[in-house]
């Protein structure tokens, strides 16, 4: 599981918006379903999916099926925002210290 | 379970904060960042254009960022288009610099970057800031409801800057 599987998941915006139902706590199938313009199917699909990114995880409780947030997930996009930011802060010394060495040169 | 997974949501929308220790002066770093943002952020990679134009041959070309309280912050494209990735909230040269920052065009509101600039022995501390995320506040089911709503700014701003990547 890649930060890039879990942004390729939430690249479609029904997924995305499953998902932002999920982050306000665990829910059945049937709950997610409503209040979104697709079929009960759909949703178990898309939850396929956010399952396979690493992002949802599901647990049987009596006759139904909980989904929720995969904790690991969020992470690991957490951790792709920090790094993000070290290559481009990197970049940027490379950038101030490469023409701060030459005071004199413009351009 | 739950206790973890609140944690870690909680974790996953606290600021970012990373520091990079510069070999230049404050006022120097702070131009860079500034007035020269073109030269380093890799546009190649994270860019509206990369972000909506890549099929179509279109490129970004320069970041400008309109020094004052108040100013653009603009991509250039090899198309002549100019799009905006936020303004400037606050512009302390060479101390201090805030941007509603929202590198994407998309109906969501802006996230906050904050820079400061430090004298540190012979070089500049730079301390970044990224936030505006951590909507989850103490409010009860308010907060939280915020806090989902906010998401879809995190996501989408990773989403932009992965670009290519993302769509792999």
């Amino acid at each position: 599981m890649s930060y890039a599987t879990a942004l390729e998941a939430l690249g479609d915006p029904t997924r995305r918006a499953v998902f932002e139902r999920l982050l306000a706590g665990p829910r059945a199938v049937g709950e997610l379903a409503r209040g979104l313009p697709v079929s009960r199917p759909a949703v178990s699909q898309h939850l396929r999916v956010l399952k396979g990114a690493g992002l949802v995880t599901d647990e049987r409780q009596g006759t139904r099926r909980l989904y929720r947030i995969e904790p690991d997930g969020l992470a690991e996009l957490r951790a792709y925002l920090d790094r993000f930011w070290d290559e481009a802060l990197a970049s940027f010394r490379e950038a101030a210290e490469e023409e701060g060495g030459h005071h004199g040169r413009h351009g | 379970m739950a206790d973890m997974a609140e944690m870690a949501e909680r974790e996953a929308v606290a600021p970012v904060r990373r520091t990079v220790t510069v070999r230049c002066s404050k006022d120097h770093a702070f131009r860079v960042f500034t007035e020269r943002m073109g030269s380093w952020w890799p546009l190649d990679q994270y860019s509206r254009a990369v972000d909506q134009g890549a099929d179509v041959g279109i490129t970004a070309v320069d970041v400008r960022v309109e020094g004052r309280e108040g100013g653009a912050i603009v991509e250039l494209t090899s198309d002549g288009a100019e799009l905006s990735w936020g303004e400037v909230l606050a512009w302390e040269p060479p101390d201090r610099v805030v941007y509603a920052w929202k590198p994407h065009g998309r109906p969501t509101p802006p996230t906050e970057l904050e820079v400061t600039f430090t004298a540190a022995g012979d070089g500049t501390r730079v301390d970044l800031e990224h936030r505006g995320w951590e909507l989850l506040g103490d409010d009860g089911p308010r907060g939280r409801e915020q806090y989902a709503q906010g998401w879809p700014i995190v996501l989408e701003r990773f989403a932009g800057l992965a670009g290519s990547d993302a769509q792999a």
